[in-house]
C-alpha cells in the first residue's frame, strides 16, 4: 500500500494502552479503550499501521450515532421494586436473601431484587414485541432509514423521526436546520425515495424567563435558543414545501443546556419500491450540495458530553432549496428505474453512507472526484465531512447518462465518484494512491460488544393528601393551568410553519370552529389525493411525550407516552388496529448504571405496552450522553422519551375535530378519573412532591379507543378530545373557547374510581385513557350502544352563551368561566 | 379538437404544483409541470400551452427578496414570451409567490407596460404566517371587473394564506387609484361580515388590504392566498360545507379559467 | 471590491429592525429607540460601473421601498476597514440611517455555507454578467439610543452574533 502526502499514518501498533486513549480523545474519535484495542489487534495483524483516513472511517461507523451501542450491547439489569410494608414476612424465607434494606429519603425501605441480562438490549424488548406482533402490514422496519408500513395495495408510507440535540445547542438556527433536513433525507433514502407528505418537531428547553445568571457559560439563553430553533425548523420545513404538522414543546430547568430538537418526518413510495439492492459494478454516485469542512466529527461528536470547548466544525449550516432540487429530480429518476439503491449522506459522511451500501460487496471510491466547496481539505476530512443536502445513489452502468441528465436540467449537480466491487472491502483513493483498504466485515460487525451494568431503582408512590379548594382557587387554578408553559397555546409557533402546504392537511395542528380561534388539535391527518389519485385513505400522525413523570416513574412516564400518542391518533379518526410507533430516546450519561438501568425499564415499558396494545414499533432512534459538565459539576437531561404514531385511516371523511360542533349537544366522558396526580401540572405549580403517577390499565382504554373508532365511523361523534396535561378541566375548556361556545359540566357525574376524589382532584387528575365526546341528541341512543360494555357517562352539554361552568352539588361548588377570557389566558404566555 | 392544456412553470424551491396540478386537473383539464429550464432552452414552448401558472413555494430560497432571483430570471430570459402570453388574453395566475414574482417582473398591473409599479414587503407583524382570512370580493367587482378567475364567488369567501412578505404596496397614490379606478382589485382581507379587518385577520398590512388583484383585461390574476388548498370542504379548519357542494371555494377558481379556455 | 448597502427607506417598516427591537427590548434595555438593518453585500470580481449599478438597482434593491448606497473600497480587508472607501454611486435619495447611532456589522467566518451568496451569483449570470464572482453577505444593524459599552455588548453578543460560526465589529457611540 502507497500513500500520499495527503495523507497521514496513524502510529498505533507501538502505542501503549494509555496512550491509546489518548489518541482517541485527543482526535475525537470517541471510541473506547476495548475499541482501541481491537483496532490495533486488526492492524498488528496486517503488519502495518492504519492511515488517518482508515481510523476515521472506523470511529465513524462505530460511533454511538451509527451503531447504538448502548442499546444493542450488553446490560446487566438489576430493578429494585419496593415492597408494601409488612409483606416481608409473608414472603417464603427461600426468596428472602433478594430482599435489600435501602435508605430513601428518610426511612429504610425494603426492595425486591430482580435481576437479566440483556444480550441486545433493543432485539430482546422493543424489536421482540414487533417481531411478536408478526403485522404483515409493516412492510420494512427498524433496518431500513425509517420504518415502513403498507397504505393501500400499491403503496407505502414511511415514517422517521431523529434528534438533533447537540447542533442545537451550539447554533439553534443552523442546528435544527439540518435536523429537519437530516429526517427528510432519511426518507428521500428509504427505500427507493418517498415523497416526504409531513414532517413533525417536538422540542424541549429550559424556562424560556430564566434570569441570564442561571445559564451556565458559553450556552445560549433557553429563549435564544427556542427562537433559533423555531425558526431554523421553520426557513427549512417551508423551503422544502414539507407541512409541519405535529408536534410538542416542553419546558423544564434540565434543558437548559442541553435542549432537544427531535424532527419528524413522513413520507409516501410505491411498494415496489421498498427494497434496495446493490450490485457489483453498480456507479457510486453522489449527487446534491458539495463537501466541505463543515459538520467534521458530528457522528462522534454526537456521543462527547457538551463544555464550553465544544468543536466549532461540529456546527452545519444547511441550504433548503438544494435539497428541494434533489427530492424534485430524484423522484422523477425513480419512476424512471434509473437507480438500484439511495441512501443520505448523514453523520459520518460519505464513509458511512458508502460504506453502509456496500456492506455486503465492497466499494472503491475515488476522493479526488468529490466536489468540494472550497480547496484544502484532506483525503480524511472529504471522506467524513458531514455537508449537508447530500444523497449516495447506486447506478446501473447503462443508467448512468440518462440519470445525471435529469440532475442537470434541475441544476443539482451529480457526480461518478466509484463504483461497487465484489472483494468485500473498502478501498478509498485519492490521486490513484490508496487511502484506506479496509475489511467489510471488520468494519461492519468488529466492534466490542460493551457490557454495561444498570440498575434502577422504582420509588414508592403515595396519594397525596386531599386536595381541598374553594370555587375561587379553582378558578385561580385553572387559569395558572392553562397559561402554564407546557399547557398553554403554541400558536406563536406553528403559524410560523406552513402547515398546510401540498393542501392535503385536513385535520391541522390548529383547529375551530371560525377562523378566527383556535384550539390545540391532539393529532393531524394528512390525505395524500395529489400523490395517489382517487384516494380515500389518509394518515394519521400524533405524539406522545411527558418526561416530567419520569422524574417520579420512568416506567409509567413511557407507557402514557405511548398510551397518549395512541389516544390523539384515536380521537381523530384514528384506527388502534392500524397505528405503528416509533421511539426515540433521549437519555443522560449512560455510563451512569442508573441513568442506563432508567433507559432499560423504558424499553421494558415499551415492549410490555406494544404487547398489550397490540401496536408495533417500526423504527426508532436514540440519542444518549445528554450531559453538560461544568465547575459545578454534571447536568444530565431528565431522560425524554418521545413516541410517534402514525397509522392509516381508511376513509378521512371519518374524521373529526377537537372544538365542539353545537348548542345542545351532550358531553361524555369515557373512561376512569383516577386520583393521579403525580408529577401533574397542578402538582408542579402547586409544589406538590407527593402523588400517584397516572398510570396505564390497557385492556380498558384499548377496549373504548375500539369502540370510539366504530362511534366516528358510524357517524355519531360531533367532536373528540382527550384528556392531558392539566387533566378534565383544561381539556373542556380548550374545546369551548376553540369554539367560541360555552359549557355545563356536572362534575358529580364523573366515574371515579372511589368516591374520595374532591372536585379539583377530579378536574386536575391526569389519569390516562379518558376522551370528552361530543353527541346530538338524535345520535345519543347509537352511541351509547357503540360504548355499551365501557365505562363512561354523560357529564354535560354544550352552550350558547361562552360560559364556562363546573359544578358540583356534593361539593356545593359552581364554578363560572368565561371561554373567550380563558382563550386569551390560554394564548398569551407565549407570544414572542 | 386540441385538447387545452396548463403549464405550471416550476423551479427551484416550487413547492406548491403538486396540488395546483390537482386542482386544474380536478377541474377537468390536463395539467403539465414544467420546470423552467426547460423552457429556456425552448422558448416557444410556452405557446403550446392555454394557461400559464407561477405556483406557491420559495422560489431559489426567496434570497434577497421573494421571488426577487426569479423575476430577475424570467425577465431577463423569457420576458418577452411571458408578456406575449399575457396580452394574448390566455389566463394566467400566479399564487402567492407567484403573485410576487408577477408583480416584480410588471406583468401586474400592467402587461402592456411590463414594468414593476408594485412591492410587497414584510407582514406587519414582522413574522410568517400561516392561517386562514376571509377575502371580500364585492358584489361591484363581480359584476364589473373584467376577471375571468373570480366569476360566480359570493361576497365573502376564506382561502388559507401563508407567507412573510405579504404586504402589497403600490408606488404611489395613482397607482392606487387607477387599481380602484379599473376595478382590478379582486379580493380585499375582510372581517367576516365584511368590514375593515384587523389583525389577523389583516395577516399583512397591506395597503387598502389588497390580497389579489388582476389586469384590466382580467386575464392575468395574482393573490396571496392559496385557492389550491381549498378544492373540497373537508380543507376548511372548521370542516364545514360553504359552497352547497363537496367542493371548495378554490375550486371555483380553477373551473372558472378552465371554462374560460373551454369556451 | 465594491460593497453595496442597500436600505429601507424610511417611511417603510425595517422589519428585522423591529424584531431585534422587540428582542433588545425583552432582555431589558430600554434605552434603543430604534433599530433599523440593512444588508450589505461584498462584491468582489473584475465588475465595472454599469454591471455594478445593475445589481444594485435590479437585484439587491427594491424599487419601491429600498433605495442603496454602493462604495468602491480600496482596503483589502473590507468589512473590518472602511475608512478608505469611496462612494461611487447611489440612487438619489438620501439612505435613512441619519443621526447618532451605534452599529453592529456581522457575517459569516470563511468557509461557512451561505445559502444567499448562492443565489446572488445565480441570479448576477441570469443578469448576463458571466464573470467570476464572490459575494460576501453581510448584515448592518443601526441602534439609535443612549447605550453603554457593555450594554452594546451585551446586545451583540447574546440577541445578534453566533461566534462559533460568524464574525462581528461594533462602532459603539457611548453615552
Amino acid at each position: 500500500m502507497e500513500y500520499t502526502a495527503n495523507c497521514k499514518i496513524i502510529e498505533i501498533l507501538e502505542l501503549s494502552d494509555e496512550k491509546l486513549i489518548e489518541l482517541s480523545n485527543k482526535s475525537v474519535l470517541s471510541l473506547s479503550f476495548e475499541e482501541m484495542k481491537k483496532i490495533q489487534g486488526y492492524f498488528r495483524k496486517l503488519k502495518r499501521n492504519p492511515t488517518d483516513v482508515e481510523i476515521e472511517t472506523i470511529a465513524q461507523t462505530w460511533s454511538e450515532h451509527c451503531k447504538h451501542k448502548t442499546l444493542t450491547g450488553v446490560v446487566d439489569y438489576t430493578e429494585l421494586i419496593p415492597l408494601k410494608k409488612g409483606s416481608f414476612d409473608k414472603l417464603p424465607v427461600s426468596s428472602r436473601n433478594k430482599i435489600e434494606f435501602l435508605k430513601d429519603d428518610k426511612d429504610y425501605v425494603q426492595y425486591e431484587k430482580k435481576e437479566r441480562t440483556y444480550n441486545n438490549l433493543l432485539e430482546e424488548t422493543i424489536f421482540k414485541a414487533t417481531k411478536e406482533l408478526n403485522k404483515k402490514w409493516c412492510l420494512s422496519v427498524f433496518k431500513d432509514n425509517a420504518g415502513v408500513i403498507e397504505f393501500d395495495s400499491e403503496n407505502a408510507v414511511a415514517f422517521k423521526v431523529e434528534t438533533h440535540n447537540h447542533p442545537s445547542a451550539l447554533e439553534p438556527y443552523g442546528g435544527a436546520a439540518t435536523g429537519v433536513g437530516g429526517v427528510i433525507r432519511d426518507i428521500l433514502g428509504v427505500g427507493l425515495g418517498a415523497k416526504p407528505l409531513a414532517n413533525t418537531d417536538v422540542f424541549c428547553f429550559g424556562d424560556p424567563n430564566i434570569s441570564d445568571s442561571k445559564v451556565p457559560y458559553g450556552i445560549h439563553h433557553p429563549k435564544r435558543i427556542a427562537k433559533g430553533v423555531v425558526a431554523g425548523v421553520r426557513d427549512y420545513g417551508n423551503r422544502m414545501g414539507i407541512p409541519i404538522v405535529n408536534g410538542a414543546v416542553y419546558f423544564d430547568d434540565g434543558y437548559v443546556a442541553n435542549p432537544l430538537v427531535y424532527c419528524g418526518t413522513m413520507g409516501i413510495l410505491p411498494k415496489n419500491k421498498i427494497e434496495k439492492k446493490v450490485i457489483f459494478g453498480d456507479l457510486i454516485l453522489l449527487v446534491g450540495g458539495r463537501t466541505g469542512r463543515d459538520g467534521i466529527h458530528g457522528a462522534t461528536f454526537s456521543s462527547v458530553k457538551l463544555d464550553k470547548k465544544s468543536d466549532v466544525n461540529a456546527v452545519q449550516i444547511g441550504n433548503p432549496i438544494v435539497e428541494k432540487k434533489v427530492l424534485d429530480a430524484m423522484l422523477e429518476a425513480r419512476d424512471l428505474n434509473l437507480f438500484r439503491a439511495v441512501t443520505d449522506c448523514g453523520a459520518g459522511g460519505l464513509s458511512s453512507a458508502i460504506g453502509e451500501l456496500g456492506e455486503k460487496i465492497g466499494a472503491r471510491i475515488c476522493l479526488d472526484k468529490v466536489p468540494l466547496k472550497y480547496f484544502g481539505l484532506s483525503p480524511w476530512e472529504i471522506w467524513i465531512s458531514e455537508a449537508q443536502e447530500r444523497m449516495i445513489f447506486a447506478v446501473p452502468l447503462g443508467k448512468k447518462d440518462k440519470i445525471i441528465e435529469i440532475f442537470k436540467r434541475e441544476n443539482v449537480e451529480a457526480t461518478v465518484v466509484g463504483e461497487f466491487t465484489n472483494d468485500n472491502r473498502l478501498v478509498v483513493l485519492y490521486d490513484n494512491n490508496i487511502v484506506a483498504n479496509l475489511d467489510m466485515e471488520f468494519l461492519h460487525n468488529g466492534v466490542p460488544k460493551p457490557v454495561r451494568s444498570a440498575i434502577h431503582k422504582i420509588k414508592e408512590e403515595k396519594i397525596q393528601e386531599s386536595i381541598k379548594m374553594n370555587y375561587l382557587e379553582i378558578s385561580q387554578t385553572l387559569k395558572v393551568l392553562l397559561a402554564d408553559l407546557n399547557v398553554c397555546s403554541r400558536e406563536w409557533i406553528i403559524r410560523q410553519y406552513d402547515h398546510e402546504v401540498q393542501g392535503q392537511t385536513i385535520v391541522k395542528p390548529l383547529q375551530g370552529n371560525c377562523i378566527e380561534i383556535s384550539g390545540p388539535s391532539d393529532a393531524a391527518v394528512i390525505f395524500p389525493y395529489t400523490i395517489i389519485k382517487d384516494t380515500k385513505k389518509g394518515i394519521v400522525l400524533s405524539n406522545g411525550f411527558n418526561p416530567e413523570y419520569g422524574k417520579i416513574n420512568v416506567y409509567k412516564m413511557a407507557c402514557s407516552s405511548i398510551e397518549e400518542a395512541l389516544r390523539n391518533a384515536v380521537s381523530v379518526g384514528g384506527n388502534i388496529e392500524k397505528i405503528s410507533l416509533l421511539d426515540n430516546f433521549c437519555w443522560g450519561n449512560t455510563n451512569s448504571p442508573e441513568v442506563l438501568g432508567s433507559l432499560v425499564c423504558v424499553a421494558n415499558a415499551c415492549y410490555d405496552m406494544s404487547k398489550a396494545f397490540d401496536v408495533p414499533f417500526i423504527s426508532g432512534k436514540d440519542s444518549l450522553h445528554n450531559e453538560y459538565s461544568t465547575s459545578d459539576g454534571k447536568y444530565s437531561i431528565p431522560p425524554a422519551l418521545l413516541i410517534s404514531a402514525m397509522g392509516v385511516i381508511d376513509d378521512v371523511a371519518n374524521t373529526v375535530t377537537m372544538s365542539f360542533k353545537n348548542t345542545g349537544n351532550k358531553i361524555f366522558l369515557l373512561g376512569v378519573t383516577r386520583n393521579e396526580l403525580g408529577a401533574s401540572v397542578l402538582a408542579k405549580i402547586k409544589n406538590i412532591r407527593i402523588g400517584i403517577v397516572p398510570a396505564v390499565y390497557p385492556n380498558e382504554s384499548k377496549e373504548i379507543m375500539k369502540k370510539i373508532y366504530l362511534a366516528i365511523n358510524e357517524n355519531v361523534v360531533e367532536s373528540c378530545h382527550d384528556c392531558s396535561e392539566g387533566g378534565l378541566a383544561v381539556a373542556i375548556s380548550e374545546m369551548a373557547f376553540s369554539a367560541k361556545k360555552g359549557v355545563q359540566i356536572y362534575v358529580d357525574s364523573v366515574k371515579t374510581e372511589t368516591n374520595m376524589l374532591t372536585m379539583s382532584e377530579t378536574l386536575f387528575s391526569e389519569s390516562n385513557g379518558r376522551f370528552i365526546v361530543e353527541v346530538t341528541h338524535e345520535n345519543e341512543t347509537k352511541f351509547r350502544e357503540v360504548l355499551k360494555g365501557s365505562i363512561f357517562s354523560e357529564i354535560g352539554c354544550v352552550t350558547d352563551d361562552e360560559n364556562i361552568i363546573f359544578e358540583s352539588e356534593k361539593n356545593k361548588l359552581k364554578l363560572q368561566e368565561n371561554s373567550q377570557d380563558l382563550l386569551k389566558i390560554w394564548q398569551s404566555t407565549i407570544n414572542w | 379538437m386540441k385538447k387545452n392544456k396548463v403549464l405550471i412553470l416550476r423551479t427551484a424551491g416550487t413547492n406548491c404544483d403538486y396540488e395546483t396540478q390537482s386542482a386544474f386537473e380536478l377541474c377537468g383539464i390536463a395539467v403539465e409541470r414544467v420546470h423552467i429550464s426547460v423552457l429556456i432552452e425552448n422558448k416557444s414552448k410556452i405557446f403550446e400551452y392555454d394557461i400559464l401558472v407561477f405556483p406557491g413555494g420559495f422560489s431559489y430560497g426567496d434570497d434577497v427578496a421573494s421571488g426577487k432571483v426569479l423575476s430577475n430570471e424570467i425577465k431577463n430570459k423569457l420576458g418577452s414570451e411571458v408578456r406575449k402570453f399575457a396580452l394574448s388574453g390566455k389566463p394566467i395566475i400566479g399564487i402567492c409567490n407567484g403573485f410576487q414574482v408577477l408583480v416584480k417582473i410588471g406583468l401586474l398591473p400592467d402587461p402592456e407596460l411590463f414594468t414593476q409599479v408594485s412591492t410587497f414587503s414584510h407582514n406587519d407583524y414582522n413574522k410568517f404566517e400561516c392561517r386562514w382570512v376571509y377575502l371580500k370580493t364585492g358584489n361591484k367587482i363581480n359584476n364589473e371587473s373584467n376577471c375571468i378567475w373570480t366569476n360566480k364567488l359570493p361576497t365573502i369567501v376564506s382561502l388559507p394564506i401563508a407567507h412573510g412578505e405579504g404586504k402589497f404596496i403600490p408606488k404611489n397614490k395613482s397607482i392606487l387609484n387607477s387599481l380602484n379606478k379599473n376595478n382590478q382589485i379582486v379580493f380585499r382581507y375582510s372581517s367576516k361580515d365584511g368590514n375593515i379587518p384587523r389583525y389577523p385577520l389583516d395577516p399583512n398590512g397591506s395597503v387598502d388590504n389588497i390580497a389579489g388583484i388582476c389586469n384590466k383585461k382580467g386575464n392575468v390574476f395574482g393573490l396571496m392566498p392559496h385557492p389550491e388548498r381549498y378544492i373540497f370542504h373537508m380543507q376548511h379548519p372548521s370542516r364545514k360545507n360553504f359552497t352547497g357542494k363537496n367542493h371548495g371555494w378554490g375550486k371555483i377558481i380553477f373551473q372558472n379559467a378552465v371554462d374560460f379556455v373551454n369556451r | 471590491m465594491f460593497k453595496i448597502e442597500v436600505f429601507t427607506k424610511e417611511k417603510f417598516k425595517n422589519s428585522k429592525g423591529e424584531l431585534v427591537l422587540s428582542d433588545i427590548l425583552s432582555i431589558g434595555v430600554r434605552t434603543i429607540l430604534k433599530v433599523r438593518y440593512s444588508p450589505l453585500y461584498v462584491i468582489d470580481g473584475n465588475v465595472n460601473y454599469s454591471e455594478v449599478r445593475t445589481l444594485a438597482s435590479e437585484l439587491l434593491s427594491d424599487k419601491i421601498t429600498e433605495t442603496y448606497v454602493c462604495k468602491k473600497c480600496i482596503v483589502e480587508d473590507t468589512v473590518k476597514n472602511s475608512k478608505r472607501d469611496v462612494v461611487f454611486f447611489d440612487d438619489g435619495e438620501i439612505p435613512p440611517p441619519v443621526g447618532v447611532c451605534s452599529t453592529i456589522k456581522i457575517w459569516y467566518k470563511k468557509n461557512v455555507t451561505d445559502p444567499v451568496s448562492e443565489s446572488i451569483l445565480k441570479a448576477i449570470k441570469d443578469l448576463g454578467i458571466v464573470k467570476e464572482f464572490k459575494v460576501k453577505r453581510v448584515g448592518k444593524y443601526y441602534l439609535y439610543g443612549k447605550i453603554s459599552r457593555i450594554t452594546l455588548h451585551n446586545i451583540t453578543a447574546k440577541l445578534l452574533v453566533n461566534t462559533l460560526i460568524q464574525e462581528y465589529m461594533v462602532n459603539g457611540i457611548y453615552s
